[in-house]
């Protein structure tokens, strides 16, 4: 599955994933954007990882938000810009 | 006859001058070695073993440069790229995926320490990096600005971007523009999906770019002089060059790391 979304005025968000027993598989997410340290993304594709795909986008947002450490910084994009993404993905 | 246009302010500020910097000439590099550099150059800074530096590239080979977080299949046809002697190289900032060629991009870093831009946003410290440059276009007669946060552009399109990395305890932040373009191996060697072109109201990237060459009908190397001359009136910069040490450790990086599938791939 691969969605894609750019935040207006910011930068494109990929999210590339499998569904496996109706939940999110191997995903990737990828794009142009900026983000503090590096090593965030890795927190970001794991806070994805196993998520049911029947999750609402509340859920999702509160996942990725609970992920991401207070000093990181996305700049260009949000947690709520990965969720789109990932909605479309599925759609 | 170019337009007149107003000079832009910022590169004014005091800040520039306040600081020792070291200016490094443009030795031809391979796209690895370029991108090694980066990494060598900012840690050296990070270290205190650097002041802030500007270095002026020169690319020895057509590659595409992907930023740090972009996947290698969704902005590359691999094939294409491969077939047509297209380097893939991944760098150590964020941002977009570049098709650079010896002379068709003109491309500068500033190493600096996080206290060269402490105080402002990220978005800020990106106009305020490239403000020097900004102000060079316009004196070339080319109504140049900065559009956040990363791009620098005028009324004909897009003309580059930059990117920053904040990590080895120092600010890189590099800029590349276009000098001259070739949209035939652009379109053959990109994807530029719709998505990404979705808030510009246009439907091609290369309808998005207007070239330095095109804008001002100057030899590249002119241009690049001209850069060099604004920064180095704004901060009597001293001819530097990458030492001994710095190039070993850049050219281990470059055989270990930035043309190792492990880190290319790091985003199939």
């Amino acid at each position: 599955m691969h969605g894609e979304f750019k935040t207006p005025g910011g930068k494109l968000v990929v999210v590339d994933f499998d569904v496996h027993n109706e939940r999110l598989n191997n995903v990737m997410v990828s794009g142009d954007f900026f983000l503090y340290p590096e090593e965030t993304l890795e927190r970001i594709n794991a806070a994805l990882e196993d998520m049911p795909v029947a999750s609402s986008e509340d859920e999702m947002l509160r996942c990725l938000e609970d992920a991401i450490p207070d000093d990181a910084a996305l700049v260009g994009f949000s947690p709520g810009a990965v969720v789109t993404a990932v909605i479309r993905g599925l759609a | 006859m170019m337009p007149v246009v107003e000079p832009y302010p910022p590169a004014a500020d005091r800040r520039w001058a306040d600081v020792q910097w070291d200016l490094i000439a443009a030795i031809p590099e391979t796209p690895a070695m370029n991108i090694a550099l980066d990494e060598v150059l900012t840690k050296a800074v990070g270290r205190g073993e650097r002041g802030p530096t500007l270095r002026i590239w020169s690319w020895a080979s057509d590659a595409i440069i992907l930023g740090r977080f972009q996947s290698v299949r969704n902005e590359v046809q691999i094939e294409n790229a491969q077939a047509m002697g297209v380097e893939i190289v991944r760098r150590i900032s964020g941002g977009g995926a570049m098709l650079v060629q010896p002379d068709g991009a003109i491309t500068y870093s500033i190493y600096v320490p996080p206290s060269f831009v402490h105080d402002l946003s990220f978005s800020e410290s990106y106009a305020f990096l490239d403000s020097w440059v900004v102000s060079a276009l316009r004196d070339l007669g080319i109504d140049a600005w900065y559009q956040p946060l990363n791009d620098i552009t005028s009324s004909e399109g897009k003309i580059g971007g930059a990117a920053q990395a904040r990590r080895f305890g120092a600010v890189l932040h590099h800029t590349t523009m276009a000098y001259d373009m070739n949209v035939d191996l652009l379109t053959n060697v990109l994807r530029i999906g719709q998505e990404k072109l979705s808030d510009k109201g246009l439907s091609s990237a290369a309808k998005r770019v207007a070239p330095l060459r095109q804008q001002s009908q100057m030899p590249r190397q002119a241009i690049v002089d001209t850069f060099v001359s604004r920064f180095v009136e704004l901060t009597n910069a001293t001819p530097n060059d990458v030492t001994l040490e710095e190039r070993a450790e850049a050219e281990a990086l470059a055989r270990e790391k930035f043309t190792n599938d492990e880190w290319t791939y790091i985003l199939p």
